[in-house]
């Protein structure tokens, strides 16, 4: 993070080394998150490059005081997708389920391994990860969601909040593993 | 809006996942600005979702990634610009000669080799055709030599032809002889000899005082043929002997014969 500081400082006053740095850490968690909303690579990597391209244009706006450097990028990326998917959704036709009601047909541009998620929330239960995959991997607000769970919205914000809770632990524990490991050493 | 309805809402997860109206983003942010408390649960949630956002993380195309560079070093300015582009323009354009030449030195060496393959090739073929042509001159200067004594022996004032005619055991042969005592040679037309089989030659004989001195086999493959000249000959004989000639004429299978002069 005190890196990130300095690089965020440089990227504000335009260095395009820090750009280059901040891409390659974060460029793949955000890559992921769009494709996982897009479900096409060819437009995953031209929201991509258009939410880097936003950073460095609008970095000055960025506050530190307000939040991480990635949760913001992440919010750019989200509504760059989700204007897409409004404009997309618009030529189709509207209903309820807002821009996600061509959530399941349109999957043949992608890759199935790009959908699959990694790491500590696949050791979640089933309806945890579900909840939480909804709201941050699809881009789905909690009020849209809850209704492609079948469950009420304060369910649903029940789910989030205990995934989350369980999300935590596991990091814990492996933070405390990493530390047991350090001190060992 | 108070902190715990925020909190039983779940409006800061939706806050942080960017959910919200500006109104609602506003109220949240004086909350969490003067409430450390708060603010201390947020950057956890933050980090967290992070974390998950890392474990996720998929590598996109490097084209994105310099195509991101190349549009955000048009909006630099313009002498940092101008500089790097001349720098970074200078090393490609110094990298484009080198892999040039040795590109074109690539391609040479390739040519020559196979144009080397060539001429050796060439070279062989011209070898082998050259020691084909020795051959032959050799042997057309053996048969001139050959020719040209035969001819020799035959225009020679001194020559003197014999007709040796088949006796009852060769009634349709008859071979021509020209001897001459002048050079000492002797040269036989066998042309009118009938075949003989595999395992037989006829063989020629020179009489001198009741002795027969061979004279030579008679080649199958050849009409004019030179014999060797014996001293005081009296007369010419052809038997039909074993293949390959005999040490001693077989005198029951003589063919003809003739008395010099």
């Amino acid at each position: 993070m005190q890196n990130d500081i300095t690089l965020i400082t440089q990227l504000q006053n335009k260095d395009e080394r820090a750009l280059s740095l901040l891409y390659d850490k974060y460029s793949g968690a955000i890559y992921s998150v769009i494709l996982k909303m897009i479900k096409d690579e060819g437009k995953a990597q031209d929201l991509l490059q258009e939410t880097f391209i936003t950073v460095w244009d609008k970095a000055d706006r960025y506050d530190i005081e307000k939040g991480r450097f990635y949760t913001w990028v992440y919010r750019i990326a989200k509504n760059k997708v989700l204007n897409v998917l409004r404009k997309k959704d618009l030529l189709i036709q509207t209903d309820d389920f807002g821009v996600y009601a061509n959530k399941e047909e349109d999957v043949s541009n992608i890759d199935p391994e790009f959908l699959k998620l990694k790491g500590a929330i696949t050791t979640l239960e089933t309806h945890h990860k579900n909840a939480l995959e909804l709201v941050y991997f699809n881009g789905l607000t909690h009020r849209e969601a809850h209704k492609v769970m079948n469950v009420p919205l304060g369910t649903f914000k029940s789910y989030v909040r205990q995934a989350l809770k369980q999300l935590r632990e596991s990091y814990v524990k492996t933070l405390s593993v990493i530390l047991l490991i350090l001190n060992a050493l | 809006m108070d902190k715990k309805k925020l909190l039983d809402n779940g409006l800061l997860e939706q806050y942080l996942l960017g959910e919200l109206n500006a109104d609602q983003c506003n109220e949240i942010e004086k909350l969490l600005a003067s409430d450390p408390e708060l603010k201390a649960k947020y950057d956890l949630l933050e980090q967290d979702f992070e974390s998950m956002g890392l474990e996720n993380a998929i590598e996109p195309p490097v084209e994105v990634k310099s195509n991101i560079l190349k549009l955000v070093s048009k909006t630099t300015i313009p002498k940092a610009k101008v500089i790097k582009l001349y720098s970074g323009g200078n090393d490609k354009y110094y990298l484009g000669i080198a892999a040039s030449v040795a590109g074109l030195l690539l391609v040479g060496s390739i040519w020559m080799f196979s144009q080397l393959s060539e001429v050796k090739q060439q070279l062989n073929t011209v070898e082998s055709t050259n020691s084909e042509l020795n051959n032959t001159i050799d042997k057309l200067n053996k048969e001139l030599n050959s020719n040209t004594t035969l001819y020799a022996t035959l225009s020679h004032p001194d020559t003197e032809q014999y007709i040796l005619k088949g006796n009852t055991l060769m009634p349709e042969g008859k071979v021509v002889s020209y001897v001459n005592h002048t050079t000492k040679s002797v040269v036989i037309n066998a042309e009118k000899l009938p075949d003989l089989d595999a395992e037989h030659d006829y063989q020629m004989w020179a009489d001198v005082e009741g002795e027969m001195i061979n004279m030579g086999v008679i080649s199958k493959d050849k009409n004019l043929l030179a014999m060797n000249y014996i001293d005081h000959a009296e007369s010419l004989n052809i038997t039909i002997e074993p293949a390959g000639g005999n040490d001693h004429p077989t005198v029951s299978r003589l063919v003809t014969n003739i008395y010099l002069n």
